[in-house]
């Protein structure tokens, strides 16, 4: 672990690991709610803030963050006007982001070198600023999602039956794409603009097809966001490859092996069957009937018992 | 004690009002069936009713308390429950008892009367022995069977279901239909449902609601009282 001996390395894995964990939260109820292209989104708008800043000589990393934020709340507003289909909203505020930093990205020619870091993530040389603004978005992020779990949960399935439960949907909305907005501007230096939803979308995807509950899905997101920056830095470590690209290709490969392992264990499964068909499970093949008598027998469901 | 009232409301979608001078109103303790033919707003006016759609004009009024003072819980199971995310990833034990997260704060331990509440849910809908396998996995029956397990393990005080019976075989239709008047009279619930198998319902009502055309286009409410009269609407 020679690698942990340089300063730099360790501020990049403590940065990845924190974001990491974060994100992937994030990434699963952004995938659930339709919104697994939001993160790529704000990234592509967080860029006009950046360019901007530059243009206007404010530190890029906070105007990104800015943009990113004020972001989230134009596409939530603009999500309401077509609730049916919420990509919409994406699309057109990823437009409006995009164009405009194009454009001032062309107003200061000198600073387009600059760039490349910003689109393709540098997380060893993430400054301090990037750090405290990291630590500081982790610890709002992780209040939040434990805070709000079980209206997080309850909106993420449906808006309206969350709405006649008496819960603030717009409220927490609203706060959820704050949320959003701040961890896309805060991964930025590690993965870049390019890669962010790499970070955001990839372990919920795995997450989502391999967990047996929604509790576990989150856990499980979150571990696979860590082996994934983990391993892509320590690849990217050794074999000198840019460490945002590395990353997002070790999450992708982590994504495809683990639906293919999926996949294999249900073949397996299908096998063992077969040799075993005598004995089949009873109680799934009894039909399902609506009954008064609800006399309760067992534990009183308190298996399963966890966070949500 | 009334939980529900509209009063002339008027309301559409476009320019032009599809429910014109709607007036009902639900009382505690009843069981009440809203029907009429395909496109007559029915959904609409369940939507209005639960404070999701805004009125053009007219009021509405919904209950803040339930009979003994404490916030009055509402439980409603939309029309198109089949549709839903089919790739959510949670288990129906961990779904139905979302329906008891409405009481109390968003951070408060579960109680085991919580669990009770859950497993009777399941119990009652026959989908106990399914808990553990995931929403996604589920027919459209079973999906929405536990949508109603969620619905009942709110505890709710108004029960609101949008074709809750739509799909489903004529046995299971009966044992719902009873499970709804069992909760209406024993627990004392509010059922209002939209329905198009009066008929087969008929029994169980204490009031049919029907939406009607009027001569000029639009729609409007009929009330028709009832059939189960041995158990009128109470104070």
């Amino acid at each position: 672990m020679e690698m942990l001996h340089y300063d730099f390395m360790q501020r990049a894995f403590f940065a990845g690991g924190i974001i990491a964990l974060v994100a992937s939260v994030l990434g699963v109820y952004l995938m659930l709610r339709r919104q697994a292209l939001m993160a790529d989104m704000l990234s592509h708008v967080s860029l006009a803030g950046v360019a901007g800043g530059a243009y206007l000589h404010l530190n890029p990393t906070l105007t990104g963050f800015a943009i990113a934020v004020v972001g989230a709340i134009a596409v939530e507003y603009v999500r309401r006007s077509y609730k049916t289909y919420s990509e919409i909203s994406t699309a057109i505020i990823m437009i409006g982001g995009l164009s405009s930093a194009v454009l001032l990205m062309s107003l200061n020619q000198g600073m387009n070198k600059g760039f490349s870091s910003y689109l393709f993530g540098s997380v060893v040389a993430v400054n301090q600023t990037e750090l405290s603004l990291m630590i500081a978005v982790a610890i709002i992020g992780a209040i939040f999602f434990i805070v709000f779990r079980r209206p997080l949960y309850q909106i993420t399935f449906d808006e309206e039956t969350a709405k006649t439960n008496g819960i603030p949907v717009k409220w927490i909305s609203l706060i959820f794409s704050v949320i959003t907005g701040m961890i896309v501007a805060a991964a930025m230096p590690i993965v870049g603009v390019l890669l962010v939803s790499s970070l955001i979308v990839l372990p919920a995807a795995l997450a989502i097809r391999v967990s047996p509950s929604f509790t576990a899905a989150l856990f499980v997101a979150m571990g696979i966001g860590l082996i994934g920056v983990f391993s892509g830095l320590t690849a990217s470590y050794e074999l000198s490859t840019p460490p945002g690209g590395t990353i997002a290709l070790v999450l992708l490969v982590l994504l495809v092996a683990g639906i293919g392992l999926k996949k294999l264990m249900l073949q397996m499964g299908k096998l063992r069957n077969k040799k075993t068909s005598s004995k089949t499970d009873i109680d799934s093949t009894v039909f399902p009937r609506y009954t008064k008598n609800s006399s309760i027998h067992t534990t009183g469901g308190k298996e399963n018992e966890s966070m949500v | 004690m009334l939980l529900s009232s509209m009063s002339k409301v008027v309301f559409g979608y476009s320019d032009v009002p599809c429910l014109e001078n709607a007036s009902i109103d639900i009382y505690s303790g009843e069981f009440v069936a809203v029907t009429g033919p395909n496109g007559a707003s029915k959904t609409t006016l369940l939507k209005l009713a639960l404070g999701l759609l805004k009125p053009w004009r007219g009021d509405i009024y919904l209950a803040k308390q339930n009979q003994s003072g404490k916030k009055l819980v509402i439980g409603y199971v939309p029309q198109q429950i089949a549709a839903f995310n089919s790739g959510f990833p949670s288990t129906i034990l961990e779904f139905v008892r979302s329906g008891t997260y409405v009481k109390g704060s968003w951070l408060r331990k579960l109680s085991p009367k919580d669990h009770a509440y859950t497993e009777q849910a399941l119990r009652q809908v026959g989908m106990w022995e399914h808990r553990n396998r995931k929403i996604g996995e589920l027919s459209g029956g079973q999906k929405q069977r536990i949508c109603i397990a969620r619905a009942l393990a709110q505890q709710p005080d108004l029960l609101i279901m949008d074709e809750p019976t739509t799909g489903m075989d004529q046995e299971s239709r009966f044992g719902f239909y009873e499970l709804m008047q069992h909760h209406v009279k024993e627990h004392g619930r509010t059922v209002v449902m939209v329905t198009h198998g009066l008929t087969e319902v008929r029994s169980y009502l204490d009031r049919i609601i029907e939406l009607e055309r009027k001569e000029d286009g639009g729609w409007k409410c009929c009330t028709t009282t009832s059939c189960s009269g041995h158990f009128s609407p109470v104070g």
